[in-house]
C-alpha cells in the first residue's frame, strides 16, 4: 500500500527492525485512518509485538518513517511527550501500579497532561472522581471500586480497570498487544466489544490477535508473516487459505 | 471526597524530604563569613590530588593499616557472631536442652555490646589498654560480633525445624543433627550478611582512625586540619578505589554464589557452591594471621590494663547535674534530622536527575564519597562555613547515610521490573513522574522499612559527630572522656545504650508495620 493520507492517525512506511538472526520487521507499510479498527494477525514471532512497539514509540525502527497524525516523532522532549500522550497502549500484563488505588491508577493516565502539583495531590487525595467514575462505568464496572487498591480486584476487573485507564488518557490511537490471550472466551468477547466501542472516529484501534474467530467487529485485518505484511484488506477477505498460510499450516488456535 | 488524607506509597517516600523546609530557614543564620575560599580550594583539590611519591607512600601505608584493621575486626566479629549467634538461638537450645530460656537470656545480654557504637568501644579500650593496633580491631569485633549474632540467631530461628526433628527422631546426636539440618541452609544468608559487614568494617576502621586509632583515617584528619587538601584527596581517591573494589567484589561473589541481597535474608536454599564458600572462609584464617603479624597485633599486650583513674569515688552529684534533658533532646533531634535527610534526599535526588542519563553516574560517585568519607571529617569541613551545633552535625551524618541509602535505593531501582515505568513513559509522562509512579510505588515500603533500620543506626552513630560540639550526648561523652570523668562516662554510655535499645525496638516495630502493609 502507498503512503496513507495526511490525516492518518498512524502511518508506517518502509519500517525495518533488525533482529539478532533475521530482521524482525522488513519494509512494513501500514496506515490507520480515523475510526478504523484493524486487527493484526500472525503466528508467534511474526513481528506483531515489534510492530506495536514501533507504533507506540517504544522502539525506533532501523529504517522507515513513523507518522502520528501526520507528524514525525518530535525532536524536542516536550513535543515528543505530547505525541506519546495521544497514544494509548493496552499492555498484555496490564501494567497497573499495584500499590495504588483504582482511582490513582486511572488518574495516572492523566500525568502527561498534569503538572507536578496535581501529580503529587493524586497520591494524597481522590482527584477527578466524576471523570474516573465515568470511565469505570463505560467499562461496566461499579464506581464504588474507585477507592479499592488494585490488588483487591479480580482478574476480569483488573482488565477492565486497565481499559478504563486507557479511556482516561483520551488517546487518538489505541494499541493493544494480544489483550485477550489469557481470558476465557466469553470474557474475551465482552471486553473486545467494549474496546471496539471505544474506537470511534477520530480514534483508531490496532489490536494484535491470536484468534481469527474474533474478527467480526473489525474493519480491516493485517496479516504478518516473518516480519513482512502478507495481507492487508477488509476482514471479509480473510480466507481459510490465507490463515493457513499465515500460521504456516498449523491451526491458528484451538477454537473452543 | 474522603476527608482523611492518606498518602500513597510513592508519596510516603518523599515525605522525609520535607525536613528541607525547616533547614532552609534555620541554615542561613548559622552561616558565618569565614571559609568559603577554604571550601572552594577543598573542592578544587578533588581534581588535583597530590601525586608526590612520598605522600602517596605514606597514604598507602595508612590505607594498608586501615584495611588490615577492618579485615581483622571483621573476621573477629564473624567468629564471635557465629559462636554467640548459635548460643542465642532458641532452636539450638531447645534441641540441646529442651528449653529456649537460656537463648532469650543471652540475646538480652548481647543487646548491650550491640547498642554501643564501635567508636565508644574504641575510646574506652584506648583508655584501658593504651594505643595499640588491637584496640581498633577489638572495637570493631565486639559490637559487630553482637550484631552478627543477632542476625544469625534470627535466621536460625526462622528456619523450619522439620528436617532437624526428622534427624533427631532417627537417633542422630543433637549437635550433628543441628549442623546437618541447619548449617547448609544458613550459609548463604551468613555469607551475604557477612559481606555487607565487611563493607561496614572498612568504613568503621577509617572512622576509628579519625579519632586517633591509626591508619588512613588519622592521615585524613591531619591533612584536613593542616589544610593540605591535595594530599587529603589523594587519600580519599585511594580509599574510594579500595571501597568500590571491595563492594564490587562482594556483589560478584554474592551473584556467583546465588545468595540473596542485603536484608533479604529470609530466602533459603542450599548454595550449590558450598564447598567453594567454605574454602574461601578457610583461606581467611592464614590471611588474618598474616595481616595481624603485619600490623603488629599482640594479644598479650591487651592484658596490660592501665589503672583506671578515680573510678571508686565518683562525683555523682556533678554527673546528675549534667543537663540531661538537653543532651538527650539534642541527640534525638540530631538523629531525626539526619535520618530524614538521608531517607528523603535519596529518592528526591534520583527524581531530580531522572531526565539526564549520565547524572545518575554522578550521583553514584557522590554517594560513594558520602559512604567512605567519615562524618566527623564532613563536620569539620562544614565548620569552615557553619557554626557548630546539631544542624551542622546532622548535615554531616545525613550525608554519610545518604551514601548508604542512596546506593541501596539505586540497586533496588535497577532490580525492579521496568514495565510500569515504561508504560507511563509510553503514555507521555515525563521521566520524573514515570519514575515516581512506575518504580517508586513498588519500592516505597521496603525502602522505608530499611530507612527505619537506618534511623536506628544513625542514633547509635550520632556520637561520631560529637566533636562538632553542642550535639547532645555525643559531645558530652567526648568531653567527659578527655577529662577522664569516668563517672560521667559510665552514665553517658548507659543512657546512650538505653536510647539505642529503645530506638531499636521502635525501628523494629516501624519496619514490621511497613512490611506488613506491603
Amino acid at each position: 500500500m502507498a503512503a496513507g493520507p495526511p490525516t492518518a492517525v498512524l502511518a508506517l512506511r518502509g519500517i525495518c527492525v533488525r533482529g539478532r538472526e533475521r530482521p524482525r520487521l522488513e519494509d512494513v507499510d501500514l496506515s490507520l485512518g480515523p475510526g478504523e479498527r484493524v486487527a493484526l494477525l500472525g503466528a508467534s514471532g511474526a513481528g506483531k509485538s515489534t510492530l506495536l512497539a514501533v507504533a507506540n514509540g517504544l522502539l525506533a525502527p532501523a529504517a522507515g518513517t513513523v507518522l502520528w497524525e501526520g507528524q514525525a516523532p518530535a525532536r524536542s522532549r516536550r513535543g515528543r511527550r505530547r505525541q506519546q500522550a495521544r497514544i494509548g497502549t493496552l499492555w498484555q500484563d496490564l501494567r497497573l501500579i499495584e500499590e495504588l488505588t483504582v482511582q490513582q491508577n486511572l488518574n495516572a493516565a492523566r500525568l502527561a497532561r498534569w503538572g507536578w502539583p496535581r501529580a503529587l495531590l493524586n497520591l494524597l487525595l481522590p482527584l477527578d472522581t466524576d471523570a474516573c467514575a465515568a470511565a469505570l462505568r463505560a467499562m461496566d464496572l461499579d464506581p464504588a471500586l474507585l477507592e479499592q487498591p488494585v490488588t483487591a480486584l479480580s482478574g476480569g476487573q483488573r482488565q477492565r480497570v486497565a481499559m478504563a485507564r486507557l479511556l482516561r488518557q483520551e488517546p487518538t490511537l489505541l494499541l493493544a498487544d494480544e489483550p485477550l490471550a489469557s481470558l476465557d472466551p466469553r470474557l474475551a468477547g465482552e471486553l473486545l466489544a467494549l474496546l471496539l466501542a471505544q474506537a470511534a472516529a477520530p480514534r483508531a484501534l490496532l489490536l494484535s490477535l491470536h484468534r481469527p474467530d474474533l474478527l467480526d467487529g473489525f474493519d480491516r485485518a493485517v496479516g504478518l508473516k516473518d516480519g513482512r505484511v502478507l495481507f492487508d484488506g477488509p476482514v471479509g477477505q480473510v480466507s481459510e487459505a490465507l490463515l493457513a498460510d499465515l500460521y504456516g499450516g498449523t491451526p491458528p488456535c484451538e477454537t473452543p | 471526597m474522603r476527608d482523611t488524607l492518606k498518602p500513597a506509597a510513592p508519596l510516603l517516600m518523599l515525605l522525609p524530604a520535607l525536613v528541607l523546609v525547616p533547614l532552609a530557614v534555620l541554615l542561613p543564620p548559622l552561616l558565618h563569613g569565614g571559609g568559603w575560599e577554604l571550601i572552594g580550594s577543598f573542592a578544587l583539590a578533588a581534581v588535583t590530588p597530590s601525586l608526590d611519591p612520598v605522600v602517596l607512600a605514606s597514604l598507602l601505608k595508612g590505607l594498608g593499616v586501615t584495611v588490615g584493621m577492618a579485615l581483622l575486626g571483621w573476621a573477629g566479629s564473624l567468629v564471635l557472631g557465629l559462636l554467640l549467634g548459635v548460643a542465642s538461638s532458641r532452636t539450638v537450645w531447645r534441641t540441646l536442652t529442651g528449653s529456649g530460656v537460656p537463648a532469650e537470656l543471652i540475646r538480652r545480654l548481647l543487646a548491650l555490646p550491640r547498642a554501643i557504637h564501635e567508636l565508644i568501644w574504641g575510646l574506652l579500650l584506648l583508655q584501658l589498654v593504651g594505643l595499640q593496633p588491637a584496640v581498633a580491631v577489638l572495637a570493631i569485633a565486639l559490637p559487630f560480633g553482637a550484631l552478627v549474632a543477632r542476625v544469625l540467631s534470627d535466621l536460625l530461628d526462622a528456619l523450619p525445624t522439620t528436617g532437624l526433628e526428622a534427624l533427631r527422631a532417627a537417633g542422630a546426636p543433637a549437635p550433628a543433627a543441628l549442623l546437618t539440618a541447619l548449617g547448609p541452609a544458613l550459609l548463604p544468608g551468613v555469607l551475604s550478611y557477612g559481606g555487607y559487614r565487611l563493607e561496614c568494617a572498612l568504613r568503621s576502621a577509617t572512622l576509628l582512625g579519625v579519632f586517633g586509632l591509626g591508619g588512613l583515617g588519622t592521615d585524613l584528619k591531619l591533612t584536613l586540619q593542616s589544610l593540605q587538601f591535595h594530599e587529603l584527596w589523594s587519600g580519599l581517591w585511594l580509599l574510594l578505589a579500595v571501597m568500590l573494589a571491595l563492594e564490587a567484589g562482594i556483589s560478584l561473589l554474592r551473584r556467583r554464589w546465588l545468595v540473596p541481597g542485603r536484608f533479604v535474608l529470609a530466602r533459603r536454599g542450599v548454595g550449590e557452591r558450598s564447598r567453594e564458600m567454605l574454602l574461601a572462609l578457610a583461606a581467611l584464617l592464614p590471611l588474618c594471621a598474616l595481616v595481624g603479624r603485619g600490623l603488629g597485633v599482640d594479644p598479650a599486650a591487651l592484658l596490660n590494663w592501665q589503672p583506671l583513674p578515680g573510678l571508686g569515688g565518683g562525683d555523682w552529684a556533678t554527673t546528675a547535674a549534667l543537663p540531661w534533658p538537653r543532651l538527650v533532646g539534642g541527640t534525638l533531634l540530631l538523629t531525626v534530622l539526619a535520618a530524614c535527610l538521608a531517607v528523603g534526599l535519596a529518592p528526591l535526588l534520583l527524581l531530580v536527575v531522572a531526565p539526564v542519563g549520565w547524572a545518575r553516574q554522578g550521583l553514584r560517585l557522590l554517594w560513594a564519597l558520602g559512604r567512605l568519607w567519615p562524618p566527623p571529617l564532613t563536620a569539620l569541613l562544614l565548620l569552615f562555613v557553619l557554626q557548630p551545633g546539631v544542624i551542622t552535625a546532622a548535615l554531616a551524618l545525613g550525608f554519610h547515610n545518604l551514601g548508604v541509602l542512596g546506593r541501596l535505593l539505586l540497586e533496588s531501582v535497577d532490580a525492579t521490573d521496568p514495565a510500569a515505568e515504561e508504560a507511563m513513559a509510553c503514555g507521555g509522562s515525563g521521566p520524573r513522574l514515570a519514575l515516581l509512579y512506575g518504580r517508586f510505588s513498588a519500592l516505597a515500603r521496603p525502602y522505608l522499612a530499611y530507612g527505619a533500620y537506618r534511623a536506628d543506626v544513625i542514633l547509635r552513630e550520632s556520637v561520631v559527630v560529637g566533636l562538632v560540639g553542642a550535639t547532645g550526648l555525643g559531645s558530652q561523652l567526648l568531653e567527659s572522656l578527655s577529662s577522664f570523668a569516668w563517672d560521667q562516662l559510665l552514665a553517658l554510655v548507659a543512657v546512650y545504650a538505653l536510647l539505642t535499645l529503645a530506638g531499636e525496638d521502635l525501628s523494629d516495630r516501624a519496619r514490621h508495620r511497613w512490611l506488613r502493609a506491603a
